[in-house]
């Protein structure tokens, strides 16, 4: 295999970081801008494992009153009924579309749920050191940046039908506090996703690898 | 791990380092078209796209096209005893507003309306100018780097599923028909996949560098 690779050497050990935004490296020490596109450099971003726990936390919190409060309310002659997430889901089966209920559960349960995990997931591996399989993390780390946006889909589905569904006296659909902190949950937990930085969890394994080797030769 | 050293002595325009794993690599020269994977994650670390300001800028363009399209034109119409009622982007916006959902409406406005529109007008103006060999200011290199950290937050692509749902959770209430904006909505997803696949990055900054 025609390798380019510098015998396995990260930028940090070599003493440079590399811009986030146009990949140029400079000197780990330098306190100027990327000379390149005006950025400010990091070798790793700054306070990346509080900012996570911090930006995870308070989306988590949020995700509590988002499934127990309703998402919307529907005001009809036959009377008022209000939904929360999960009942939203159930009416949608129950009236047979399956497959848009499944969407549904998906983006607003499955995905918040998945990304809490994976995210304190590789933030305890960052923390307490932990032997996760590299490709693993990788991949993890690679599916909370993707499918996090996904969860907004239940907040546009409220402000859809409570703009549509104003049938003058007929039929209102108003949005419910449900969905306040529901889209809180969706942003700050993307927020968590963006501030973990993904150069933490190799420099866990090469620690590890390197401690392995050390006690094998000794 | 005794390789650190003669690494610091060549000049660092040679080197190039993966985002994902901060892995350093040589810079190579690639062909149009191909492009460079990490050895250790195998995220793309290098790309070389064939005409990449024209393509990109090409796909800019038709997006931004799309966008204001599905701004002005209805996505929705509902008839439900009589009495019909159509709505546009903004009528969402201006629902949640109404509602004293007001942060709601603004957040909605700005994810499905001001960040794509954002972010398109500043990647069509910095391609513009390189592709008609404008000079490089460095309000350009400001710009650029906007347009990229925007994209994770325009989510118009997200909308349109939304829309769908919606349209599915009211089938049963009422008459729906979706509008030009709908299947405008549906084209700028497309677009913007274009745009993610015709631009090279690297090949943006460097010509960001050398014309100043």
């Amino acid at each position: 295999m025609d390798t380019t690779s510098t015998e396995s050497v990260t930028a940090k050990e070599a003493g440079l970081k590399r811009c986030a935004s146009c990949g140029r490296l400079q000197k780990i020490d330098d306190t100027q801008r990327c000379t390149k596109c005006g950025a400010a450099v990091q070798s790793r971003r700054s306070k990346s494992i509080q900012r996570a726990w911090a930006y995870l936390v308070v989306g988590m919190i949020a995700y509590i009153p988002a499934n127990i409060t309703p998402i919307m309310s529907t005001t009809s002659f036959t009377g008022n009924s209000e939904d929360t997430i999960m009942t939203g889901i159930f009416s949608l089966m129950a009236s047979g579309s399956y497959f848009v209920a499944g969407i549904v559960f998906v983006a607003s349960i499955c995905i918040p749920i998945a990304k809490f995990i994976i995210i304190i997931l590789l933030v305890l591996t960052v923390q307490l050191n932990w032997n996760l399989s590299e490709h693993t993390q990788h991949r993890l780390h690679g599916l909370t940046e993707f499918i996090g946006r996904w969860s907004m889909i239940d907040v546009f589905v409220v402000a859809v039908l409570a703009a549509l569904i104003q049938l003058g006296g007929i039929l209102t659909i108003t949005p419910g506090v449900g969905i306040n902190a529901f889209a809180v949950s969706v942003v700050f937990t993307m927020l968590a996703a963006s501030s973990l930085d993904p150069r933490l969890l190799w420099d866990v394994q090469a620690a590890a690898t390197t401690l392995d080797n050390e006690r094998v030769s000794s | 791990m005794a390789v650190a050293s003669p690494i610091i002595d060549v000049s660092f325009d040679t080197l190039t380092a993966c985002s994902g794993c901060d892995l350093l690599h040589h810079h190579r020269e690639l062909e149009l078209g191909e492009y460079a994977r990490c050895e250790r994650c195998g995220d793309v670390i290098q790309t070389c796209k064939p005409n990449t300001i024209e393509r990109s800028l090409a796909a800019t363009l038709t997006a931004l096209f799309l966008l204001l399209i599905s701004l002005i034109t209805p996505f929705l119409a509902l008839s439900r005893a009589g009495i019909t009622s159509s709505m546009s982007v903004f009528d969402a916006v201006e629902a949640l507003w109404d509602t004293q959902m007001r942060w709601l409406g603004l957040l909605t406005l700005a994810l499905i309306i001001v960040l794509p529109l954002a972010r398109l007008l500043l990647l069509g103006w910095v391609l513009w100018r390189l592709h008609f060999g404008r000079k490089a200011r460095r309000s350009m290199r400001i710009a650029f780097r906007w347009a990229l950290k925007l994209e994770p937050w325009a989510m118009a692509d997200i909308f349109v599923m939304g829309v769908v749902v919606s349209l599915v959770k009211i089938s049963t209430l009422a008459n729906l028909s979706v509008g030009i904006a709908f299947w405008a909505l549906l084209a700028l997803v497309g677009a913007s996949i274009l745009i993610n696949a015709s631009l090279c990055k690297d090949t943006v900054w460097t010509r960001l560098q050398q014309n100043q």
